[in-house]
């Protein structure tokens, strides 16, 4: 089983305009991907259409995933075959409280064809503990569980707790989209470290992050940097090209591409 | 068991009526009342309700229960001793007699529609609850109607009244489960808060599809009183629930919630009235409805803010939610201010089908579309369920909504 991510060649649009012009690339096992790119390159479309939202149309090409092309699962599917997107802007579900959502994400999870969901479901002691536990490596006030996931949450509240969805689900490849934005020093360190955490007791996992900014590249440090510009992945390289775009921003590269 | 019942209203007179009255030693001022709401009813055309579905349903057939036989009192300690009295109406004439004179009636018009005028003629169902000055009874009170036999018809008339400063919670529901002919209830509740009394109201119905259930509630509420309603309306093929809210002695309050889910054929219409009367009243409403197949629903509110009122804080909020696109569900808030000294208004709406992005969002974590949509849905009428003060009740109603999405 191959638990790289690999995108040939995707085409996608939104209503009707091509967003993604053929994007080649790919998230080895075990490593961390940054793509990073300027306002309007595609960013979150790559994210998203990853995920299987529904707002983004697949014109063409392939994404394999543990040797599924993703792009003909559903987005339920997608996670349970390990996929993570921590969301820029998470969606408030009123009513629902953090933990009946995680129990029920997890449960989904365990979920086996044939199988009585109660017989599958994680025994309540267990989730509670690993619940606090990870609610607690994260900075995150117990009283948040019985609140409604992301209703009336501050920007750095959500972020985190995209982060405590993703510690209980482990995911073996995780797509962080602009995590960073509205983000503070402290709370960005915060959520740094429970990627960093979680990476580090999953071999095998990969990360895939993506961002506008340098910044939070210096508390997740990538194996590799792709940058995506104007729907096509237009370099590739090490950790080096991201401090080289910090220091010369997107125009040099822009310059570079038109002239080519 | 056997029910004794009234003969079907076609062949009732104003002379039977007055009969049975005195039969059951009623007094008299009772047996007046009765024989005066008898006549109205015979009087006049049913009414007609452009949003309430009544051509099927054929009030000349209706057979009445003749007994307390569909009235179930649950508590669950003996209150006696506090002076707290729980007791079926037609019981409670025997030793609350001026009590119940000075108040029945004195809320819900009997006149104002030919169904709430058979309630006053007919009643026999119903429950009596007083409870003294300044006493707090912790455990809820509960009745419970049931259909007594398939194509049955009942009409229950409920008095609360609370004494200054008292604190309780009463819960009413009605249910059955579905036979196939026609079966009608037509309710009335009226509830008192003293000054500075404290109601918990939760109103339930759970209907079987066969039943028409045309009812009426109303609460007025003293100085500084509050009243926290719930209403929890699942069953019937139609439902037609006048109730209103009357903010009269200066810092009363409401907090008002509900949640209509309609599937199939239902029709089911709520018509909440706010008054504001006293002075720094309070009022908050959310009221949550979810249509689905090709059900219909109104939501036929009205807020009025009296002349004579002061400094009033009012909120409205109503929420509909679409399962299918055939459903239907009318929302027409209406809002009379008829004073200059208004500390708050507001009024806030949505209707639609299941927001996108929040299925997206569940399903990105692994939520099955079917599963996301379900816990959606409980998620909607949390606020509601978050008020059953019945752990078994409130367990038993998330259950019958679940298994209605």
């Amino acid at each position: 089983m191959n638990s790289d991510l690999v995108i040939k060649d995707l085409r996608v649009s939104v209503e009707d305009k091509e967003i993604l012009k053929g994007v080649n690339l790919t998230v080895k096992a075990g490593t961390i991907h940054a793509i990073m790119g300027p306002n309007g390159s595609g960013k979150s479309t790559l994210a998203y259409t990853l995920m299987g939202h529904p707002g983004y149309t697949v014109t063409g090409g392939e994404v394999w995933y543990r040797d599924h092309n993703i792009l003909e699962l559903e987005p339920d599917e997608r996670s349970k075959l390990g996929l993570f997107l921590a969301f820029q802007y998470p969606v408030a579900i009123p009513g629902v409280t953090v933990a009946n959502f995680l129990r029920a994400a997890i449960n989904a999870h365990r979920a086996e064809e044939g199988k009585d969901p109660k017989e599958t479901a994680i025994p309540m002691a267990q989730f509670r503990k690993q619940l606090r536990e990870q609610m607690s490596a994260l900075g995150i006030d117990e009283g948040f569980a019985r609140r409604y996931l992301n209703e009336g949450f501050s920007g750095g509240e959500k972020k985190r707790i995209e982060i405590l969805q993703m510690a209980m689900l482990e995911p073996s490849m995780a797509i962080m989209d602009e995590t960073d934005s509205g983000l503070d020093i402290d709370a960005l360190k915060i959520v740094a470290q429970g990627v960093n955490t979680l990476y580090a007791q999953h071999p095998g996992m990969g990360v895939l992050v993506i961002t506008h900014y340098q910044r939070l590249l210096n508390y997740i440090k990538p194996h590799f940097v792709s940058v995506l510009m104007d729907g096509r992945i237009v370099r590739e390289g090490g950790p080096e090209l991201a401090l080289e775009l910090e220091e010369k921003g997107y125009d040099f590269l822009r310059e570079e591409v038109t002239s080519a | 068991m056997t029910m004794k019942t009234f003969p079907p209203l076609g062949e009732i007179s104003d002379a039977l009526v007055i009969e049975m009255s005195q039969a059951a030693g009623e007094p008299e001022w009772l047996t007046e009342q009765r024989a005066e709401a008898w006549r109205f009813f015979a009087s006049v055309e049913p009414p007609f309700w452009r949003r309430t579905d009544l051509s099927k349903f054929k009030p000349e057939q209706v057979i009445a229960a003749a007994d307390t036989a569909a009235t179930a009192i649950y508590q669950e300690e003996d209150l006696r001793e506090q002076g707290v009295v729980l007791t079926t109406l037609a019981q409670a004439l025997h030793s609350h007699e001026a009590l119940i004179r000075r108040h029945l009636g004195t809320a819900v018009e009997s006149t104002r529609h030919k169904f709430l005028a058979l309630n006053a003629a007919l009643w026999q169902d119903g429950v009596f609850l007083y409870v003294p000055k300044n006493v707090s009874v912790e455990l809820p009170l509960m009745a419970v109607f049931s259909m007594p036999v398939p194509g049955g018809a009942i009409l229950p008339r409920n008095l609360i009244i609370l004494d200054d400063g008292a604190r309780v919670t009463f819960v009413e529901e009605y249910h059955s489960t579905a036979a196939s002919e026609q079966a009608f209830a037509a309710p009335v509740t009226e509830m008192f808060l003293g000054n500075d009394s404290t109601l918990h109201f939760v109103a339930v119905q759970t209907w079987g599809e066969d039943v028409y259930h045309i009812g009426a509630q109303k609460a007025r509420v003293g100085r500084g009183a509050a009243i926290e309603w719930a209403a929890v309306n699942l069953g019937a093929r139609v439902q037609h629930i006048e109730a209103e809210t009357a903010l009269e002695g200066d810092g009363s309050r409401v907090e008002w919630v509900a949640a209509t889910f309609a599937g199939d054929h239902q029709n089911l219409l709520t018509a909440p009235w706010l008054r504001h009367i006293g002075a720094k009243t309070e009022a908050h409403m959310d009221f949550k409805t979810v249509v689905k197949d090709q059900s219909y629903t109104t939501f036929d509110g009205m807020i009025k803010i009296e002349h004579q009122s002061r400094a009033t804080v009012s909120r409205l909020e109503e929420h509909a939610l679409h399962l299918s696109p055939r459903a239907r569900s009318d929302s027409i808030p209406g809002l009379m201010i008829d004073t200059n000294d208004v500390a708050r208004a507001g009024h806030a709406s949505t209707s639609g089908e299941v927001d996108e992005e929040q299925l997206f969002y569940m399903r990105s974590r692994g939520i099955p579309r079917d599963d996301a949509i379900h816990l959606i849905v409980m998620g909607f009428f949390e606020p509601v369920l978050d008020r059953i003060p019945n752990d078994a009740l409130r367990q038993r109603i998330a259950e019958m909504i679940e298994a209605k999405i």
